[in-house]
């Protein structure tokens, strides 16, 4: 008899048991794509670290370097392995269809594969052994703004030297930086790598030693000892190269969590909503005398056959989804557990397990009804309570919109929960739309050490000279404002130099990077606490700087710059993304040190009339320095970091997951009111009132409800975004006073307008269904 | 009299696992203006679906259905929602309401909705009060409809058809899911309607409630088996006692 009730259950009720089985699916698929995702991006790093046997620390020296031999002798020292890189300066030196290449900015470097024993991985995350003589495969800046394609030719020439390879494929490796700023890396054979070293012409920066080592700072002191040529990198520090696609991953993170919960709430709701329909059924068991535990359990039984179908079909449909969200962030990191089956199949499990508990705790009622209150209750499929808030006869409202509104505030836990669901939708794209804006806006430039000027050149060709030699940056900058001038553009030329040196305090030592300043420059980057630096032996340092050498404004702490030990008062605290980082005065000279990095030429125009005409000035500069590396303000920190890109791709993501999420709510809420409706709107046909108007009435309701979702997340978007914003910065370096810009057009407009609009059109193709029910129909409703 | 509702020919056939079901077969039926007829018949003869198909409730197969001069097989879906709106009032054997409105919201909705009425708000709802009063129930007019007994819901129902002053009630079993007070009132009500001129096409299985109507039809098998010209109750228990005398010897005439 209990199968035969079960079996009638769910043929009779079929719509909404059809119903619970997609909110089941829909459950089941976000949870396990997102305890997926939560997996892969918890412990990413040195998973990725891991696979790709990056040894405990790189060493960089010159060829020459006596390091190499003290490093080797270390008794903990376990395994060595060397390579030497080649550096081709220019992307000008590689050619594609007969052009030359006008795209990366940095120097390309070349290893070959066999000696690399750093393993890479290609866009399907498989390792990449050895490369095919004639051939080679290049990170994703190599083929950035260019067609080539795998399969492609392209010549490398350097002095009297040309060789033809075929392009394989993109790599990615942990310890090449994955910033698009950066210059691309290249792996070949070790034949075609020879063809290019024995050109004299071909330049090296010297070799890299991976180490193995039970004691890293034995081999950190040595290298310390070689400051001219020697600096290292250990896994801390190839961490730090992933920090933008760590928070692309955080994000997401962030985003799977609230789906999965979003996803939960919706269960619940839905299965307290189907349960209180059976009220009348369960009050007519009651009356014959089936006891608690039995009804319990056909319910629960039911409730098992339902989860077990969804959460099967749901885990199947998270494998997709999971991989859909990961690649946005995957892109250059090889995440753990990618659609690991036992981690989805365990999420699917719990669905069913929560799910059960949910109906448990749904049926308890059950024992406190007696068979009069349950079959009462199930009437109108509810507990009664009053209902009606406002009054049709005193109401200025048409009588659509009164019954819409009615409706709502007659509901208002059910119409509650799916305009936070709404919200949450927005706010997804809202806060993601505000980090782009933020990551363009002035406020940014400054953390990044960039001035407030208009236009910026990033060509390697240009800048290369007084990256190998300070010295040469006054000459550079002065010639630079030459050109401009002949052209009838008065600018004052700036540049950010960066120098990574060691610096200490007593016995406590740390990595830092000094920034100077060069150019004509009166630009004031803000101080947080204490002074701006004003002499050569001053310095502000961020917060890490104090923490890592425990020092405060006002201590002398030491650093070691180009061979020369220095003294430097602190001044004051500065936030900076280049962190751990000290900021020194325009007097400091760094000689004829070599940088580790720059901001490249900030050119700040001085006419009032060509700051107005930026893009047309910009093409100017393209043709004048003859490069494409010349970028406007919202596009350096771009072209910098590519995060703005990154977390675009992330906002596109979350425009799709808001509509599919709005739109599966509101078809699936709104097929559940209309199967409980049915009596309701059989009545109202009955008296006349017509089929649009019924229509009207259900996508007003959701209309109601999505327009005080956006006013809820107009309200929230301010100190969500502020508080994701000032998280995400704090990740990246030492800055916590930083608030988020808002883009008014998409919180005011766009994004209401798509969610509303979403909702408006998924009610009205839900609601036609209300057309096939008759006013006859009055006679045949339960 | 005036012809308020004629059929010519009407068919009603549904079609069930393939198998066609004629539920009504060829039912030719005149109603004069200020008529109270009652439709009896056993349970699946097809009364409902008569009463569903002349109201325009439901559509017919076969046939004419011609209210008040306009023939409603030949009207749109939307046009027969507004002739159910303004010249018609429904009430059914379950005091079907909406939930979320208050009685005297749930009346005065078919007013507030047509187009024909012109009156503001306030003056519907003052009116959908009277018709509470005069129905016995305006003390009730605030209520949630959970908070009000089955028969003052089924007043309610009566009143809310009342409400577009409709030219003909359709009534599909009205006191079905009452007791006999209850049921006593709500036909009292009925009574009073018709007298006021208003023509009512009841359904009933309860030979009382027909007995106080001026014209029975019987149907079996989908067809009109017999008719009873009863005249128009004047009221008083002993002419009540004779009509339901005469009625039910009828009835066994017809195999009731």
């Amino acid at each position: 008899m209990f199968w035969r009730i079960l079996k009638k259950d769910l043929k009779r009720k079929k719509t909404m048991n059809i119903i619970l089985l997609l909110f089941v699916i829909l459950c089941s698929m976000f949870a396990s794509a997102s305890v997926n995702n939560i997996s892969a991006v918890t412990g990413g790093i040195e998973h990725y670290l891991e696979l790709a046997n990056v040894p405990d620390i790189v060493v960089y020296m010159s060829e020459d370097c006596k390091a190499k031999e003290e490093i080797e002798a270390l008794p903990s020292v376990k395994e060595t392995r060397t390579v030497k890189p080649l550096d081709i300066m220019s992307s000008r030196q590689f050619y594609y269809q007969g052009k030359q290449l006008e795209t990366f900015i940095n120097p390309a470097t070349i290893y070959p594969a066999d000696e690399f024993s750093i393993r890479c991985f290609d866009e399907d995350n498989n390792a990449v052994g050895d490369v095919e003589k004639g051939s080679f495969y290049a990170t994703s800046q190599f083929v950035q703004d260019t067609d080539i394609k795998p399969g492609d030719d392209v010549t490398i020439k350097i002095g009297e030297t040309d060789i033809t390879l075929k392009y394989a494929g993109a790599i990615k490796c942990p310890v090449f930086s994955t910033e698009s700023v950066a210059g691309p890396s290249l792996l070949l054979n070790h034949t075609d790598y020879d063809v290019l070293n024995s050109e004299p012409e071909t330049e090296s920066f010297g070799i890299q030693m991976m180490v193995k080592t039970d004691d890293l700072k034995a081999v950190q002191d040595i290298v310390a000892d070689y400051p001219a040529d020697a600096s290292y990198m250990d896994k801390e520090g190839y961490k730090g190269l992933f920090l933008y696609d760590m928070i692309a991953a955080y994000i997401l993170m962030a985003t799977s969590t609230l789906l999965m919960l979003t996803a939960f709430v919706v269960l619940r709701f839905s299965i307290g909503f189907t349960i209180s329909e059976e009220f009348r059924e369960i009050g007519v068991m009651k009356a014959v005398g089936i006891g608690n535990g039995s009804i319990r359990s056909l319910y629960i039984a039911k409730y098992l056959a339902i989860s077990v179908i969804g959460a099967v079909i749901g885990f199947a449909g998270s494998i997709p989804l999971g991989s859909t969200m990961m690649k946005t962030v995957s892109k250059n990191i090889v995440l753990k557990g990618r659609n690991s089956v036992l981690l989805g199949l365990i999420s699917a499990a719990a669905v069913v397990v929560i799910i059960l508990l949910f109906c448990y705790s749904c049926t308890r009622r059950v024992r406190k009804l007696s068979p009069i209150d349950a079959v009462r209750s199930g009437q109108t499929g509810e507990r009664f309570r009053k209902k009606s808030l406002m009054h049709l006869g005193r109401s200025k409202l048409p009588a659509t919109g009164f019954l819409s509104a009615n409706d709502v505030l007659s509901a208002p836990k059910r119409f509650g929960i799916i305009t936070v669901i709404f919200a949450v939708c927005i706010l997804l794209v809202t806060c993601m739309s505000n980090f782009v804006m933020t990551l363009k806006s002035d406020k940014i430039h400054m953390l990044f050490a960039i001035p407030e000027t208009e236009v910026h050149i990033l060509d390697a060709d240009l800048f290369a000279p007084m990256m190998r030699d300070a010295a040469e940056t006054d000459r550079i900058i002065a010639d630079t404002e030459e050109i401009l001038r002949k052209n009838g553009i008065p600018a004052q030329c700036t540049t950010a130099q960066m120098i990574s040196a060691e610096a200490w305090k007593g016995d406590t030592k740390a990595g830092i990077l000094f920034t100077k300043t060069s150019g004509k420059t009166d630009y004031v980057f803000p101080i947080e606490e204490g002074s701006e630096p004003q002499k050569a032996d001053e310095i502000a340092v961020t917060a890490s700087v104090l923490k890592l050498l425990d020092a405060q404004i006002g201590d002398r702490i030491k650093a070691r710059i180009d061979g020369k030990e220095y003294e430097f008062i602190i001044t004051g605290r500065f936030e900076s993304f280049m962190s751990p980082g000290a900021r020194m005065t325009t007097d400091f000279d760094f000689g004829h040190s070599v940088v580790n990095g720059t901001t490249g030429l900030n050119i700040h125009l001085l006419n009032k009339s060509d700051r107005e005409r930026v893009p047309e000035i910009k093409e100017l500069l393209i043709n004048e320095f003859k490069t494409d590396k010349v970028y406007t303000t919202s596009g350096i920190i771009e072209a910098m970091t590519g995060m703005s890109e990154t977390m675009k791709s992330i906002k596109h993501l979350m425009v799709i997951l808001a509509i599919v999420v709005t739109a599966m709510i509101v078809v699936l809420m709104e097929r559940s009111f209309i199967s409980k409706e049915k009596s309701e709107i059989a009545l109202m046909k009955a008296v006349g009132i017509s089929d649009m108007s019924i229509i009207g009435q259900h996508v007003m309701r959701f209309g109601i409800t999505a327009v005080l979702a956006c006013i809820l997340a107009a309200a929230l978007v301010f100190p969500i975004s502020n508080g994701l914003f000032a998280w995400i910065c704090s990740m990246i370096g030492d800055v916590t006073h930083i608030s988020s810009d808002f883009d008014p057009v998409d919180i005011f407009v766009t994004c209401p307008l798509l969610i509303i609009g979403v909702t408006l059109i998924c009610t009205f193709l839900t609601a036609l269904y209300t057309r096939t029910i008759k006013a006859s129909d009055t006679a045949s409703i339960e | 009299m005036n012809t308020v509702l004629q059929t010519k020919g009407l068919c009603k056939t549904y079609i069930v696992n393939k198998h066609q079901n004629n539920v009504l077969k060829n039912i030719d039926l005149t109603v004069s203006e200020g008529e109270m007829i009652a439709i009896m018949g056993p349970s699946g003869s097809g009364k409902s679906t008569l009463l569903y198909c002349v109201s325009g409730m439901d559509r017919v197969t076969a046939g004419e259905v011609i209210f008040n001069g306009k023939n409603t097989a030949s009207l749109s879906d939307k046009e027969l929602a507004r002739l159910r709106l303004d010249e018609m009032g429904f009430i059914f054997q379950q005091m079907y309401m909406m939930k979320n409105l208050s009685v005297l919201d749930n009346i005065i909705l078919p007013a507030v909705k047509s187009k024909k009425n012109t009156e503001k708000r306030r003056e519907t709802e003052e009116r959908g009060r009277a018709l509470m009063h005069r129905l016995g129930i305006d003390d009730v007019c605030k209520n949630d409809i959970n908070e009000v007994s089955g028969g003052q819901l089924q007043r309610a129902c009566i009143a809310r058809s009342m409400i577009n002053n409709p030219k003909m009630i359709f009534a599909d079993e009205p006191t079905g899911a009452l007791n006999r007070s209850s049921s006593d009132d709500v036909m009292n009500e009925l009574l009073s309607l018709n007298r006021d001129g208003t023509t009512i096409l009841c359904v009933t299985h309860d030979p009382k409630v027909a007995a106080k109507c001026s014209r029975v039809l019987y149907i079996v098998d989908g067809g009109i088996m017999g008719e009873k010209e009863l005249g128009h109750f004047e009221g008083g228990d002993k002419e009540l006692r004779d009509r339901e005398r005469n009625l039910n010897n009828w009835l066994m005439e017809q195999g009731w």
